[in-house]
């Protein structure tokens, strides 16, 4: 992937430019070589570039003041949350102004009566729901970083998690945004009334990935936690089996709350790993959550085991919390488990059509002894959304380039059987060079439109999301090195 | 009037009408031509002829349809595998007294949801991916087919309720959604806007992710009395019946099984309208303002649904200003629905936007339609 070629002016006035911004936001600027190494790079660490400065507005009007004085000035702006995207959404730019929402963390309202709460984009995804908690009710989209990754990175990558089949994305789960425009303009996108008097813009903007605007204060709708949540662990002795489990779940018309899928050789290395109690010897295994009422759960549980059963699948219940967080807690080290086989791996993020599943697995297996790499998958099955992890040895000549090679290949299996290039992880620089697998010319050229409508001069994030004519090189991963992610103490599933 | 079925067809009139600047009005069924300031004496590009389910993929969970399939044909086909749209498309036609078959995209273009909006949102929320035709001439795609996808830039939302005046759609993706097996109205008679409203956000704050939440002053409500709230509650048979219990809890024993018909879609469809006189606008604001914001617009008729998020009301063309003050002052917004041509070239569909966002409206317009052919000025 090639890096945004740098203006070499621009960095020449970088004295001129940090104290300008000192002037805009007093004590916010990092400027020095070790702070700003803090910012070079997100969760894609395979990507490094030191910011040519970076601000840390304190209000909107500060960020108004620093948009207006970038568009002015003709410098680059790089939008920046907790850093935890994996698509390099963050990666800063050598000739660019890096602006961090971290100091922008009030919850501004909580509002029960209208079942939301206004927070600033700097505030935890977590945060939201321990801030509701206590009243009963959480916000629902979980997204694995969601200890450290902030709502404006959410609004910005329009962030999934677990439980989207059943609650949504982020973009489902918003009612408003008030946004600072490339030139500094501050528009309201919705709120409380959850209208916006016109076009969606609000729709637009998120998911955006930081290339429409800086987001400042989001209203999000909070849900009543679920009374009951009971969880069910499948095993089944072929792929095909559990693809048709999942299919005949969604025909039935059950809604479970997650539904996850590992492979038998991902599941064995969890096991080895933490010993979550997957049975030995299964090709795949489903972990299915059923939340609501406690009929409605009964119900989908009982439909549910009847359905596995059906399949070829044997079907085991948590019986308490314990045993539930202990199933779970398998899925959600199945990145760290894969870290044991190798010492290095990459994570892909596609959706496919779930029907293609056993296809796509067994062309993924011909990709593997083709280019000599292991491989295993997770997937949320309920939605279609894989994550396919490579594993490699960065020391072995030629691993890094060919691990690289078979991911990019996958994305192109997913976009041919149907499917999307990205379910949860974005775009950002990590898939920018296969846009064109899956968006015709004219489709692309009509993306671009909407962007210049928002920021005529290409200021915002420039360089991501749309493939450059200059690119050469098409990769797709998150690169964990000794089985160290870039933020090792989030979970990612 | 062009009557086109191909997108090919409509490629060659956008570029045709481009090159003659010549806009037109975008018409299908024509059930939805009097909302939205009048496009009268338009050439009108006819696409009525778009029309049928391309796939239907119930384990998926995806429906890819021609935007001028019938509604009611995609209701019928979805029930036989026991799924639905998530938007619960609305039908104006009774309201505005229009005749012809109501489609799909003539609901998303106009984001006509009825009560159910409040279950899985509206089209925005589960229109996943459309094939169109832009201001240039240029046919393209966006989104995907797959229920999970951030690829790029979410442009189907933008096309859910842009009145047409962005794309001409000619294929639309929707994720669908299990249709419950049973479902249950509960009423609460005779009590003021404030218990009733009230009793409504209980059950929108409970985890039984209800369906249809309405309160309906007694002079439009089927009961007497000061007015009546609605609750509508689904499910598979047993699961209901503890749904009930909760509500019952909630609420008390006040709250009773409704023994009539299902008063939702009459609601959601504005029917409760169709004979009352006056222009007919709907109030969006948040749902605790409701009783307040009710009782400033001062409406002999009018009606409250989605939790009170959402105000009807009927009232005579010199409110208008007053209206959308009302609204402007709860941060909300007035959408005029129905009234003549005069009326509604006058105050147009929404409120005029603060400089700033009127100006971003008409640069996304512009990014897709750049000379303004497609339905100009309707939104």
């Amino acid at each position: 992937m090639l890096l945004p070629v740098t203006d070499s002016k621009i960095v020449a006035r970088r004295a001129e430019i940090v104290a300008a911004l000192e002037a805009i936001v007093p004590g916010g600027v990092v400027s020095d070589k070790s702070g700003l190494s803090t910012f070079d790079s997100d969760a894609l660490s395979a990507y490094h570039q030191m910011p040519l400065v970076c601000v840390l507005p304190a209000d909107r009007y500060q960020v108004s003041e620093v948009l207006k004085y970038a568009a002015a000035e003709g410098i680059p702006i790089v939008p920046r949350g907790a850093g935890t995207s994996l698509s390099g959404g963050a990666l800063p730019r050598e000739d660019g102004i890096l602006i961090g929402m971290g100091r922008m963390k009030r919850i501004v309202e909580i509002d029960y009566e209208n079942g939301c709460v206004v927070v600033e984009p700097g505030v935890t995804n977590l945060n939201i729901t321990k801030a509701v908690e206590a009243q009963g009710f959480y916000y629902a989209p979980d997204p694995s970083s969601q200890i450290a990754c902030t709502i404006g990175g959410n609004v910005a990558e329009n962030s999934g998690g677990l439980h989207c089949l059943k609650y949504g994305l982020t973009t489902n789960n918003l009612l408003g945004v008030t946004l600072v425009l490339p030139g500094g303009e501050i528009v309201t996108l919705g709120g409380k009334c959850g209208a916006q008097g016109g076009l969606d813009l609000l729709g637009l903007v998120t998911g955006s990935e930081g290339l429409l605007g800086v987001v400042v204060e989001v209203v999000v709708k909070i849900l009543r936690k679920a009374p009951v949540t009971r969880t069910l662990m499948a095993s089944f002795d072929t792929v095909q089996e559990a693809g048709t489990c999942v299919a005949a779940i969604i025909a039935d018309g059950v809604v479970p709350a997650a539904m996850e899928f590992m492979d038998g050789r991902a599941a064995e290395a969890i096991e080895s790993y933490n010993q979550p109690g997957y049975p030995r010897g299964a090709e795949a295994i489903l972990i299915i959550d059923a939340d609501g009422v406690e009929a409605d759960v009964s119900y989908a549980v009982s439909r549910i085991v009847e359905i596995v059963a059906q399949s070829g699948g044997k079907s085991v219940e948590a019986t308490d919390e314990k045993q539930r967080a202990r199933i779970w807690s398998g899925r959600k080290a199945a990145f760290a488990a894969m870290g044991r086989l190798a010492p290095d791996m990459i994570c892909m993020d596609g959706t496919i059509p779930r029907h293609a599943l056993p296809q796509v697995l067994e062309e993924m297996e011909k990709l593997s002894q083709q280019y000599g790499l292991g491989f295993c998958n997770v997937f949320h099955a309920g939605d279609g959304n894989l994550h396919p992890l490579i594993i490699f040895d960065v020391m072995k000549e030629g691993e890094f380039e060919r691990a690289e090679a078979f991911g990019a290949d996958i994305l192109r299996l997913c976009v041919k059987v149907g499917g999307v290039l990205s379910g949860e992880h974005g775009v950002g620089i990590e898939k920018r060079d296969l846009m064109t697998e899956m968006f015709s010319e004219a489709d692309l050229d009509q993306q671009h439109r909407v962007k210049c409508a928002f920021d005529s001069q290409g200021l915002f994030n420039p360089g991501k999301v749309f493939p450059t004519l200059s690119a050469c090189v098409e990769q797709g991963h998150i690169h964990v090195h000794g089985a160290q992610l870039p933020h090792p103490h989030l979970p990612r599933y | 009037m062009a009557a086109i079925s191909t997108e090919a067809g409509i490629v060659d009139f956008v570029r045709a009408a481009r090159a003659d600047k010549s806009p037109f009005e975008i018409v299908a069924g024509g059930t939805r031509r009097a909302v939205g300031r009048p496009l009268d004496g338009l050439p009108q590009l006819d696409v009525s002829g778009l029309s049928g389910i391309l796939k239907y993929e119930p384990e998926e969970l995806i429906l890819t349809a021609a935007p001028s399939t019938p509604l009611a044909e995609i209701v019928s086909v979805l029930a036989t595998k026991n799924q639905r749209l998530g938007f619960d498309p609305a039908d104006w036609s009774q309201l505005l007294g229009s005749n012809g078959v109501t489609t799909l995209a003539g609901a998303v273009s106009c984001d006509a949801s009825g009560s159910g909006r409040l279950r899985h949102g509206g089209a925005r929320d589960s229109l996943l991916g459309f094939h169109g035709v832009n201001g240039l001439g240029a046919s393209f795609r966006a989104g995907g087919k797959v229920v999970k996808n951030v690829t790029g830039f979410d442009l189907p939302k933008l096309v859910c309720g842009a009145h047409g005046t962005l794309v001409v759609l000619t294929e639309l993706t929707f994720r669908v959604f299990p249709r419950p097996t049973h479902f249950a109205v509960l009423a609460l008679h005779d009590v003021s806007p404030d218990v009733g409203f009230a009793a409504l956000r209980k059950i929108a704050q409970s985890a039984l992710e209800p369906a249809g939440l309405s309160y309906l002053p007694g002079n439009m409500a089927p009961a007497q009395g000061q007015g009546s709230a609605f609750i509508r509650l689904e499910g598979a048979s047993q699961p209901l019946e503890e749904k009930i219990a909760l509500a019952h809890g909630l609420l008390g024993n006040a709250v009773t099984r409704f023994g009539e018909a299902d008063p939702f879609p009459t609601i959601g469809n504005g029917e409760k309208f169709a004979r009352i006189d006056g222009d007919i606008w709907r109030v969006m604001i948040a749902p605790s303002d409701a009783p307040r914001v009710a009782r400033e617009l001062n409406a002999t008729h009018w009606l409250g649904d989605l939790t009170g998020s959402l105000l009807w009301l009927a009232a005579p063309s010199s409110d208008g200003p007053r209206i959308r003050k009302i609204a402007a002052g709860a941060n909300g917004q007035a959408m005029l629905l129905r009234a003549d041509a005069q009326t509604r070239a006058q105050f147009g569909l929404y409120a005029p936007q603060p400089p700033a966002l009127a100006a971003l409206g008409r640069s996304v317009k512009a990014a897709f339609d750049p000379l303004s052919l497609f339905n100009p000025g309707r939104l």
